[in-house]
């Protein structure tokens, strides 16, 4: 003990009269944070889902009989198919984002130089940090009937000999299309990172010993890299599954009325209908579509380990 | 262990080599997600002084005058204060310019009357705006939340100019609260190389959607026009409370005519030179600048037509409101003491197209291109018809969401 070193003959050790504060006492900021700005309010959102629009004021709700009729009007309604819509544009924008960032997290693991890249990373993140709504604008110019995407493919004079790519100006703005290609642009970095993260982690050594002991570069890859990169891949599909279900701005910019997701429902039942009651319960509704999203996949990956491990002639210990 | 200097030299296997490149890039990253958002943390705190709401998406602040210091008020109109002054109002809707020769405005932007009444409510007296332009037939909803002002018109000597047609409204007898801002009307604009059979009414309008504008037609993004469409195009007062009115609504908007919608969308005429649509419902002001914009940018305005809706159209009124909550109301009642000047009030019309209500406007305005599109003849506006909010307004928002959601599927 070096502590008592201070402390002067006469006097006893300092150490006897520091405070001892409990371990939990640096979580006490991030705890007060949690409460009043996540746990209150969704309390109270969920409180609200029961109650009932007082017709004539803006977005009050009588709670004085709680009822479930606010869920019936999201299951029964037209909601439901906004709901349903959202989660297919969620989950096909998902597995998109997976599908691009695997090559890409794989390559700027294993396969750029170190010079190189802080290049790549520079270029996957200066995008990334662009203001979200003005590369959302973006796609919009680019999208548009009269843009120059759409001018360059009806246009005879270029590069396609005297051919049009297309005959009339291209329909993509105000559609399903649109907003699924501006999430998986918009959301891709948040996939790319953790993949890259994970992949990075991936020891040479085991890479090695798996070519040493024969197996191929596929099966290297499956058999090794892949389960040990697997906490950032879920880490990715999670960080990109559940910002993008609750997507508000990609929809009302470029979705129209063909690509209305149900978080512009949400804004849409607060704002301009003044129904706090159905807004929050649509609220409620989604927040329980991805948690029941996110537990059918766990069951799926869980059996499916458990189907691995079951015919795997050799066992390999848990990491 | 590594050491990032230079000068030190290792003697390792290439793959470790490798390794300990990939183990300080990933340092690096770090260093460089640190160092961009610690840059964009500096940025925000920049400009938090001028933006109020910009976390709030669809929101969208701007400044009139963003250098140049306030300038203060001279004190003939009683006294010194500051020439600044928050406002909460429509888009494209103020010439900046004319507001820069005022002072100091800085503009919010909401989409709806609805949006901006919830988000002052929400606010509770504390939303930091000053003033606030809603449409006529919402000031009885803001009076009754207690969230306007009384007016003092005897601090707007400028009022008298105020044609006599404009005032004293039936939402605010004796302009207790608002003064008109200006008012416009709803029609719509087409593409004539897509729609090629003329559009007179309303029913021609709906035809026209459910025909060769199928699929590329927009509506204004408020419920009481997409059903006001249904409305006045079957001879029903768009004020209706009647339940079989509503519901026959609501079965054709449902039924047969969402599938045919591609957006909506309020402003398609400043969105006009994009070529999104081919038929939109409009309103006059936004179609006005729209045509302007085609031929500024060189475009044929002769491919688009405009038409005020028949036989009866939507007649709307906004105003100038003080807030109860406002901090600066010296300033205010000196704003729209300005803007009811004709010379102002002119240049203000001269930017959005919409009548400022000024006795002998028209005539003051004198040459501005698509001026019919401003001014309506006798017979236009004796189609015009005002709205009103009442019990039939939440029925209206629900038929309104259905369609929505029906378009979608």
């Amino acid at each position: 003990m070096t502590a008592t070193v201070g402390a002067t003959a006469s006097g006893p050790p300092l150490q006897k009269f520091r405070l001892r504060w409990p371990k939990f006492a640096l979580a006490i900021p991030s705890f007060i944070w949690y409460v009043f700005l996540f746990v209150v309010p969704v309390v109270l959102v969920l409180v609200n889902s029961f109650g009932t629009k007082v017709t004539g004021t803006p977005g009050k709700v009588d709670l004085s009989s709680p009822t479930l009729e606010r869920y019936r009007e999201v299951v029964d309604g037209s909601f439901r198919t906004v709901l349903k819509q959202t989660m297919e544009t969620s989950i096909l924008g998902t597995v998109l984002c997976l599908v691009i960032s695997l090559p890409v997290a794989y390559f700027l693991a294993f396969k750029v130089g170190p010079k190189a890249k802080v290049v790549v990373l520079a270029l996957l993140m200066v995008p990334f940090f662009t203001n979200y709504l003005l590369r959302t604008l973006a796609w919009k110019i680019v999208l548009q009937p009269k843009g120059f995407v759409s001018n360059l493919l009806q246009d005879s004079h270029w590069f396609t000999l005297g051919q049009t790519l297309r005959d009339g100006p291209i329909q993509i703005l105000d559609s399903r299309s649109a907003v699924q290609l501006a999430i998986v642009y918009n959301y891709l970095p948040l996939m790319i990172f953790p993949l890259w993260v994970a992949l990075d982690r991936v020891e040479l050594h085991l890479r090695e010993a798996s070519k040493d002991l024969g197996a191929g570069r596929i099966r290297t890859f499956l058999q090794v890299t892949m389960p040990l990169a697997m906490p950032g891949i879920v880490a990715g599909l999670v960080l990109v599954f559940v910002p993008l279900s609750g997507d508000y701005v990609t929809a009302k910019l470029l979705g129209g009325v063909k690509g209305n997701m149900i978080g512009a429902a949400v804004a849409e039942q607060y704002f301009n209908a003044q129904n706090a009651a159905s807004g929050s319960a649509i609220a409620v509704s989604l927040i329980i579509s991805i948690l029941l999203v996110l537990a059918v996949v766990a069951g799926v990956a869980w059996f499916a380990k458990r189907l691995l491990a079951a015919n795997r002639k050799v066992t390999v210990p848990e990491r | 262990m590594t050491r990032r200097d230079d000068t030190t030299r290792i003697l390792i296997s290439e793959e470790a080599a490798q390794r300990l490149a990939r183990v300080v890039s990933r340092r690096t990253f770090l260093a460089m997600t640190g160092g961009v958002a610690a840059a964009a943390a500096l940025a925000a705190c920049g400009s938090d002084e001028k933006s109020s709401d910009s976390s709030s998406s669809g929101s969208d602040t701007s400044s009139a005058e963003s250098t140049a210091s306030p300038s203060t008020g001279d004190s003939s109109t009683g006294g010194d204060f500051d020439k600044t002054i928050n406002m909460y109002t429509w888009a494209e809707y103020d010439d900046l310019d004319l507001l820069k020769s005022w002072g100091d405005i800085k503009l919010t932007i909401f989409n709806s009357n609805e949006e901006a009444i919830q988000k002052l409510v929400q606010g509770g007296g504390s939303s930091g705006f000053d003033m606030v332009v809603p449409t006529g037939a919402y000031i009885p909803q803001l009076v009754a939340a207690g969230l306007l002002k009384e007016i003092d018109k005897t601090r707007i000597p400028n009022f008298s100019n105020l044609d006599a047609a404009y005032i004293n409204q039936s939402w605010d007898p004796d302009n207790k609260h608002s003064v008109c801002k200006n008012w416009g009307s709803t029609g719509w604009i087409y593409d004539t190389t897509v729609v090629t059979t003329e559009i007179k009414t309303w029913s021609d309008f709906i035809a026209a959607a459910q025909g060769e504008a199928s699929g590329l037609t927009s509506i204004l993004d408020t419920a009481p026009n997409l059903c006001g469409m249904y409305f006045w195009a079957n001879g029903i007062p768009w004020t209706t409370e009647k339940k079989a009115d509503l519901d026959a609504c609501e079965d054709f908007l449902v039924n047969e005519f969402a599938s045919h919608i591609k957006a909506f969308d309020s402003y398609p005429g400043i969105n006009l030179t994009a070529g999104s649509y081919a038929l939109s419902m409009v309103w006059n002001g936004d179609a006005r600048q729209g045509l302007i914009g085609v031929e500024e940018s060189g475009g044929d305005t002769n491919q688009y037509k405009w038409g005020l809706g028949a036989p009866e159209t939507e007649l709307w009124m906004d105003n100038w409101c003080i807030l109860e909550e406002a901090k600066n109301v010296d300033a205010a009642y000196d704003f729209i003491n300005f803007i009811l000047d004709p010379a102002n009030s002119v240049k203000d019309l001269q930017f959005h197209g919409y009548n400022t209500g000024i006795k002998g406007v028209e005539e003051l305005t004198g040459d501005v291109p698509f001026k019919d599109m401003i001014f309506f003849t006798p017979d236009e506006v004796a189609r015009l018809r005002a709205g009103t909010v009442n019990s039939g307004q939440d029925r209206l928002v629900e038929i309104y969401s259905n369609v929505k959601a029906k378009a979608g599927g």
